[in-house]
């Protein structure tokens, strides 16, 4: 990460966005020049949930990166088990672009439910892969159509399954139609279903299928293609959650007490899948216990024993979840017990959407508990800083003996992102200031479990067990001694020295990733999993002769640097996945008067993963604005 | 705890050691802030008596509260032990993940019937539910006392506390609950028994799994008067004992038998000790959840109490065994087991690669 701004070259034209067809007047069915479009174009594939759609567009997505392409997939998936719609957005990019992109180009139309509204949505000469067996109609004749009998193709492999094998056949088309190899899609069917021979069988006799359909019954009619791109750098697909989760295991937890919530259980569960084979004795036990609480208070509950007691806990969690663990979030702080809670945001508030993404806690988490709190956040915006950040969180946890979260969301969690490998961890455990040897213990002149021996706010702590200065652990005030307290003057200088413990993590964090143009008119702050579509925002603003630099928040509390970057640009914009600004909210209130008037919000969401052009558009309204 | 012991000690006398030469002095904590006269504080010199006789390292308990009364009590005994004061009803949870951490030590639980009964109940369902290696003692008094003696969810129908109307709320007996959830040590006693509690105690320390102990704990400021079923004087008048209770350690069963009269029934406990049921007044089958619950629907029906050890299972393995982790406990294992090594990271990242 960071170094400075570079632009890739844009190899081929972008189809036009906004504008009328994009072919000749005769129409899509017509004659033209075939101009074709390689590795730049977007497709959705509307099915059902539970109907197995998932592997298959996955399948799709791994033979397009099999062959070096750019790629991204988003699935846009219901809070339901079965039965509600899906929708699965493959942006093919030489760019790199990840966000979802403007508009549709090739739309697989599976799902009767959503059928009209899809088509609807199409910009005229897009292309529509749909399936005949629907008893749904072809309404628009400004498309390029290509009508395939998906079930009934299914039925002929196997009746039974159908529904499910329906799937795979329009990946078969689109594998021909756009010039997939067929060995990526062998190798990427091998991977779905890992060694089961009658699985793998079937997908590439359906995939065959679909293939032989394309090819005995239409004339390539749109300008679609793939080209294989050379990578020279090997990378493997891998989400948000499972990297935390192998960064946590890195990172030595002792003990995850989760409660099942989306975005997140799949966090909980790839520690759970990992300890097996990277968390066991010779006997086969485990040094990590996992506990699936009863609730989110009491997942938060059995976090705060295990830091008490000297171990490394954690839970993983969305918002709804840390709206629960709330009250134990601030014991933790007040009575400075590690703990690491992750959290990967879906939209609010209440129950919200709880299948789309939005980053929405930041404050809740910043300022969370009763009470005047500040906590830190450590805010991931690749699956390589989930798996650092995994780590690198049991660590700051001990060292400040204070509450860590991780902040994700649902795009970078469950969603699949291209990785370079992970880097094993660069220092060793910090498990902070714990006296664990009587020597140790009384070479102190005074101890107290928090006393600030250090002037760093940073205190010693014993563990129950150990006999040496045992105090009871409470929530109520308390003096350096740890000794019940309600006078004036111990609860001032606990609180004060609270706010500079925090204070002096500032710049022991992960510091902003900064990617500075000369000019610095501009700067954007921006977080989290805005990285994937910072940098087609970036070229949006260039293409209108903007050019602005960049500055990644990676924790809260904010790194001296985002203000120094705040200082060098002559307008800064906060660029967030909110309504409110909530990053935005935070920066005013810590920035000094003089740099306030400089900085301003651009906040916007509405559930879907962020598409570049909706932010550049407010970005460039938000400036004008400003310039008037 | 840097407070003075409660109670002054007596200094003529040699001073009497326990099976590892520790004075009771090494067992005792703060002063109390309670009221005067307040159950609680009979159950605290309890638990300091059978911690001492049991002959168990001070600093090796960790004493786990929520928030109330009883909660507070944690300050008032065993000041060499570590403890938490966590908060309302939700201590279950928290000595859940210390004991996952590090299952060793021996977890004292002491709850109220507000953190337990209301605001905790859940907590305790499922800490029963795991079969939790921790001693569960709730101070029960039907009110709650910090807020000033509103009635809690085990107040008796028909009970009248000081202040207010009878209440006509049908109670939780928190006994009959942990019998139905599989309790594998389920107790009831009165603060004022001193000689059944201080068995039952010493016994529930014995245990592997959750031991739990309901004990009857008048509230002498708003729930003592003679209309309330929870006073010190209805208590007494109205309590069935089951048994008479005798424990006897592990390290000297010689010196602690005592011939009994009738009928008895030895239970062998996890650490080898024997808590010894002397029959009084009907044979109660410990090892029977029918009985016990029948025991305690017929007190009910009779506004009365029944105290004693009501239910007892030994062959439920305890949470420990079901995590699947290393004897060690977890805060002991090294560092390099607890991270996997870089040639693993590069394994992994190699098969990722495919």
């Amino acid at each position: 990460m960071g170094g400075a701004h570079q632009h890739v070259q844009r190899v081929h034209a972008e189809p036009q966005s906004h504008t009328a067809p994009h072919f000749g007047e005769s129409g899509p069915q017509g004659t033209r020049t075939m101009e074709t479009i390689a590795n730049d174009y977007t497709i959705n594939i509307a099915t059902a949930n539970g109907t197995g759609s998932q592997s298959a567009n996955l399948i799709l997505l791994q033979a397009l990166f099999e062959m070096g392409v750019p790629v991204s997939g988003k699935n846009m998936f219901p809070s339901n088990i079965s039965g509600l719609p899906t929708w699965y957005i493959v942006r093919l990019s030489d760019h790199g672009y990840q966000a979802p992109g403007d508009r549709t180009h090739i739309q697989v139309l599976v799902n009767p439910a959503t059928w009209h509204d899809d088509l609807a949505a199409l910009e005229p000469g897009s292309v529509v892969i749909w399936n005949e067996n629907a008893k749904m109609e072809m309404t628009r004749d400004d498309v390029i159509s290509y009508p395939v009998p998906m079930s009934g193709l299914a039925r002929k492999i196997n009746p039974k399954i159908a529904k499910l094998v329906t799937n795979i056949i329009y990946v078969g088309i689109i594998a021909e139609m756009l010039g997939i190899d067929q060995e990526a899609l062998n190798s990427a069917v091998a991977k779905q279903f890992k060694g089961k021979t009658s699985a793998i069988e079937l997908n590439i006799t359906a995939l065959g299928l679909g293939r032989d359909y394309f090819k005995d019954n239409f004339t390539k009619e749109d300008p679609y293609v793939v080209e294989s791109r050379t990578v020279e750098t090997p990378k493997f697909f891998i989400d948000g959650n499972e990297a935390a989760a192998l960064g946590c295991i890195f990172g030595g937890v002792q003990m995850l007490a989760w409660y099942p919530i989306t975005p997140s259980s799949s966090l909980a569960e790839g520690i759970i899948n990992y300890i097996p084979q990277l968390r066991v004795d010779e006997e086969g036990d485990a040094t990590c216990a996992v506990i699936q609480a009863e609730d989110e208070l009491a997942a938060a509950g059995m976090v705060l024993g295990a830091g008490w007691a000297g171990g490394r806990g954690m839970t993983a969690t969305s918002g709804p979840g840390i709206s629960l663990m709330q009250e134990f979030i601030g014991l933790a702080y007040f009575a400075e017990i590690p703990s690491v809670f992750w959290d990967v945001n879906r939209v609010g508030p209440s129950t919200g959407l709880p299948t789309r993404t939005q980053q929405s806690d930041i404050t809740m988490l910043y300022e969370g508990s009763h009470g005047d709190t500040q906590h830190i956040v450590l805010i991931p915006g690749t699956v390589e800083e989930c798996f650092e950040f995994g780590w690198r969180a049991f660590d700051i946890t001990e060292r400040f003996q204070t509450p860590v979260f991780g902040l994700s969301d649902l795009d970078l969690g469950m969603n699949r992102w291209a990785c370079e490998g992970f880097t094993y961890p660069d220092q060793p455990m910090d498990r902070g200031k714990v006296v664990r040897d009587k020597d140790v213990f009384e070479a102190f002149e005074d101890f107290g479990r928090y006393l600030d021996v250090d002037g760093d706010g940073i205190p010693y702590r014993t563990l129950p067990g150990s006999g040496m200065d045992p105090i009871l652990y409470r929530g109520t005030g308390h003096n350096p001694k740890g000794v019940y307290s309600e006078k004036p003057e111990d609860y001032f200088n606990l609180m004060e020295r609270l706010r500079s413990k925090i204070d002096g993590a500032r710049d022991k964090l992960p510091a902003p990733i900064l990617r500075e143009e000369e000019e610095c008119e501009v700067g954007i702050i921006y977080l989290g999993s805005m990285e994937n579509t910072i940098q087609e925002i970036d070229d949006m603003l260039e293409s209108t002769g903007l050019k602005v630099s960049q500055c990644r928040v990676r924790a809260l509390p904010f790194h001296s640097g985002v203000q120094e970057f705040i200082r060098r640009h002559e307008t800064t914009i906060v660029l967030e996945i909110n309504r409110d600004g909530q990053l935005y909210g935070i920066l005013r209130k810590e920035l000094p008067n003089d740099l306030i008037t400089k900085v301003h919000s651009v906040a916007y969401s509405d559930g879907m993963p962020p598409r570049a052009r909706i932010y550049s558009d407010r970005i460039l309204s938000t400036l004008q604005e400003v310039n008037q | 705890m840097s407070d003075a012991p409660a109670r002054p000690a007596k200094a003529a006398r040699p001073v009497k050691l326990n099976v590892i030469n520790e004075p009771k002095d090494s067992y005792t904590g703060g002063k109390s802030s309670l009221c005067p006269g307040c159950g609680h504080d009979q159950i605290s010199n309890v638990i300091i008596a059978a911690a001492w006789e049991n002959g168990i390292e001070p600093h090796r308990i960790a004493k786990m509260s929520g928030i109330g009364c009883s909660s507070k009590t944690p300050a008032y005994y065993l000041g060499q032990s570590h403890g938490f004061n966590t908060v309302h009803g939700r201590m279950p949870s928290v000595t859940t993940g210390a004991y996952a951490v590090n299952k060793d030590l021996l977890y004292l639980g002491v709850s109220g019937d507000g953190d337990s009964a209301s605001i905790g109940i859940g907590q305790l369902i499922h800490a029963i539910r795991r079969n939790m290696d921790m001693v569960y003692i709730v101070e029960n008094n039907g009110v709650y006392g910090l807020t000033k003696g509103q009635y809690s969810a085990t107040a008796d129908v028909g009970s009248k506390k000081k202040k207010g109307k009878v209440n006509t709320t049908q109670p939780i007996d928190l006994c009959a609950l942990a019998i139905n959830l599989g309790c594998t040590f389920v107790a009831r006693s009165f603060s004022g028994s001193k000689k059944q509690l201080t068995s039952l105690i010493k016994a529930a320390m014995s245990h592997k799994g959750f031991a739990f102990i309901d004990v009857i704990s008048p509230c002498v400021t708003f729930n003592n008067n003679d209309e309330s079923m929870r006073s010190y004087g209805y208590v007494k008048e109205n309590e069935i004992t089951l048994h008479m209770t005798d424990y006897i350690p592990h390290f000297n069963p010689v010196e602690e038998v005592e011939v009994p009269e009738g009928h008895f029934r030895d239970i062998e406990l996890h650490d080898g000790s024997t808590i010894r049921l002397e029959t009084i007044s009907e044979h109660h089958d410990p090892s029977s959840p029918m009985a016990a619950l029948t025991a305690l629907h017929e007190a009910e029906t009779t506004q009365k109490h029944v105290t004693g050890l009501l239910y007892f299972d030994n062959t439920k393995p305890a949470l420990a065994e079901d995590l699947g982790i290393v004897d060690t406990p977890l805060i002991d294992v090294p560092a390099t087991s607890l991270r996997p090594s870089s040639a693993l990271l590069d394994e992994l990242n190699a098969a990722l690669l495919g």
